[in-house]
């Protein structure tokens, strides 16, 4: 597959993963930053990097395998790799400016 | 796995512990106990168990199986032990009250439940500390939020052994002079340990980190929260060993109980400060009713260290003990219990429910799980009731305080109507409620639907 088919399909997972919302915000996992890298190998196999506003949220877990199913649906992935890591640590910042607005957002987010 | 998963016993404990306190509040509302009767009554002892074990000790322990996995990001020892646990509290909490009803003469009973009281709480409470120890010290080092909660676990062991000591006592178990010097002096060291120390400390240890994660304030960690748990730690050793050992020693136990009260006092105040911190520094300008209400229950734990520090200065304390004693448990625990079940309900539900179609369909937030606007009247009226009820008992007005006691009865059983709705999915859109693979939760028992 070509780059730019490869990051067209990153794209359309990205997309996806909007159905994923972070339950306590009630906003989307892409659009709060929590999803940190999409990356499509040969063989239509995606890597998600992700993390969680709190080390130690109970939906750590069901959010981790919703992005794996969100990912899932898009036609041409037939595997994904979803890790979490907790490096950087999240900080409302990461947030784009719709997400700010939705939660009202104070200044830049950063703490 | 990182980190916590859903605790499958929280709900049943937080039923139990409600049913506990709406039955107190009837009980106060019919005038059974203080301020009818006086406050050592047994009638008044037995009041005050159902509150302190069956409300407040059962909450914090169903919230700690759920959020001490939160807080150092491990899950639980023991998912089962909970349920063992909880069958011990209850069934000792029953012996315990049928003693003190034993003792008031409204029932009868041929033999003391007194001793069957202290095997059960102690096995029970016991059962608890360890999963909750196991769990916490796999995590060492531990964050601030944790080492609060360690030290109330301590503040639990150190009260309920006491209280074993006073039932094995009143049960004619005992007859060693040492032990029954305790049993004959030790009650404050027994309530502000069971208050302050275990309630009331694991108490903040929990809200530094979940009203942070609420309203998304930074986590802190900085000189003014390690002063606080400093200060409360050495109040709680002072409480309780300091105590024990005036008694012993024939000392003087007004001076041990002045001294560990003015630390504690310090760490309520430096506690305060951190809150209002917290609050100022949050990134959500528009706050849920959760972290509101918690702001009710932060400002009556400030008026009950305020109101403490007039009376003392008015000499006038001890026989004000009551009304302290019931706006920190009404007013500071309770309140900041309510404001905080009514989010953790939620979120657990939605844990429950829509966690397993992440990803696969869209599903509602937990704030929709809520109506806001029918709860705030409530936490309205529970809070006006409780700030009344301690002002009845300081005019010694004891029929008011029956008539705020009926306030607070009729808030709760409003607050408890909103939880159930909540559980089961009652306020969520309809089209958005049950989409495919999501069922109707059950009350008493989280469920975690494979996948």
């Amino acid at each position: 597959m070509t780059v730019e088919a490869n990051d067209a399909l990153a794209e359309q997972v990205r997309e996806a993963l909007r159905l994923v919302i972070d339950p306590e915000l009630g906003y989307n996992i892409v659009d709060l930053g929590l999803i940190y890298f999409v990356g499509i190998a040969d063989g239509g196999v995606a890597n998600i990097v992700m993390t969680t506003t709190t080390k130690g949220c109970p939906a750590t877990n069901y959010l981790k395998e919703g992005a794996r199913d969100g990912a899932w649906s898009v036609s041409g992935i037939e595997f994904v790799d979803v890790a979490l890591t907790y490096e950087p640590p999240w900080t409302p910042e990461m947030m784009t400016d719709e997400a700010k607005e939705h939660l009202g957002i104070r200044g830049g987010g950063g703490w | 796995m990182v980190g916590a998963s859903l605790s499958r016993w929280s709900m049943s404990y937080f039923a139990v512990a409600l049913l506990a306190l709406i039955v107190a509040e009837g009980l106060m509302t019919a005038g059974f106990g203080f301020p009818v009767a006086p406050i050592h009554a047994p009638e008044t002892l037995a009041l005050v168990h159902l509150i302190a074990i069956g409300w407040l000790s059962l909450l914090m322990l169903g919230a700690l199986f759920q959020f001490v996995p939160v807080l150092v990001a491990r899950p639980l020892y023991s998912d089962w032990l909970p349920l063992p646990t909880l069958a011990l509290l209850l069934a000792g909490l029953t012996a315990l009250l049928a003693g003190f009803l034993q003792l008031a003469g409204v029932i009868s009973v041929p033999h003391s439940c007194f001793p069957a009281a202290s095997i059960l709480l102690g096995a029970g409470f016991s059962l608890a500390l360890w999963n909750l120890g196991r769990t916490l010290w796999a995590a060492r080092p531990l964050p601030v939020p944790a080492r609060f909660v360690t030290v109330g676990l301590a503040g639990i062991a150190a009260t309920a052994l006491l209280g074993i000591i006073f039932a094995l006592t009143l049960g004619g178990v005992i007859s060693n002079p040492a032990l029954l010097a305790i049993a004959s002096q030790g009650v404050p060291v027994h309530a502000i340990a069971g208050l302050g120390g275990w309630l009331t400390f694991t108490a903040m240890g929990v809200s530094y980190r979940l009203l942070a994660m609420f309203m998304l304030a930074p986590e802190l960690d900085g000189t003014s929260t390690r002063a606080a748990f400093c200060l409360g730690t050495a109040a709680l050793t002072l409480l309780i060993l300091g105590g024990v050992g005036a008694i012993w020693m024939d000392g003087n136990l007004d001076f041990v109980l002045i001294a560990a009260a003015t630390l504690g006092l310090a760490c309520a105040a430096l506690y305060w400060k951190d809150m209002i911190h917290l609050y100022r520094a949050r990134k959500r300008r528009v706050i849920e009713l959760n972290s509101r209400m918690a702001g009710f229950a932060l400002a009556s734990l400030a008026s009950a260290v305020v109101l403490t520090l007039i009376l003392a200065l008015l000499g006038v304390l001890p026989r004000h003990g009551g009304a302290i004693a019931f706006i920190t448990a009404f007013g500071w625990l309770s309140g900041l219990a309510l404001a905080m079940l009514y989010k953790i309900i939620a979120f657990m539900t939605w844990l429950e429910c829509y966690g397993p179609v992440l990803g696969k369909r869209p599903t509602p937030r937990v704030q929709d799980l809520v109506t806001e606007r029918v709860a705030f009247p409530w936490f309205l009226v529970y809070f006006i009731a409780v700030w009344s009820g301690t002002v009845a008992l300081l005019c010694d007005q004891a029929t008011l305080f029956r008539v705020c006691a009926g306030a607070m009865l009729l808030a709760t059983v409003g607050l408890c109507i909103q939880f159930v709705r909540t559980r089961f999915l009652d306020n969520v859109p309809v089209p958005a409620r049950f989409p495919e693979g999501v069922r109707r939760p059950r009350l008493l028992l989280s469920l975690t639907q494979p996948r």
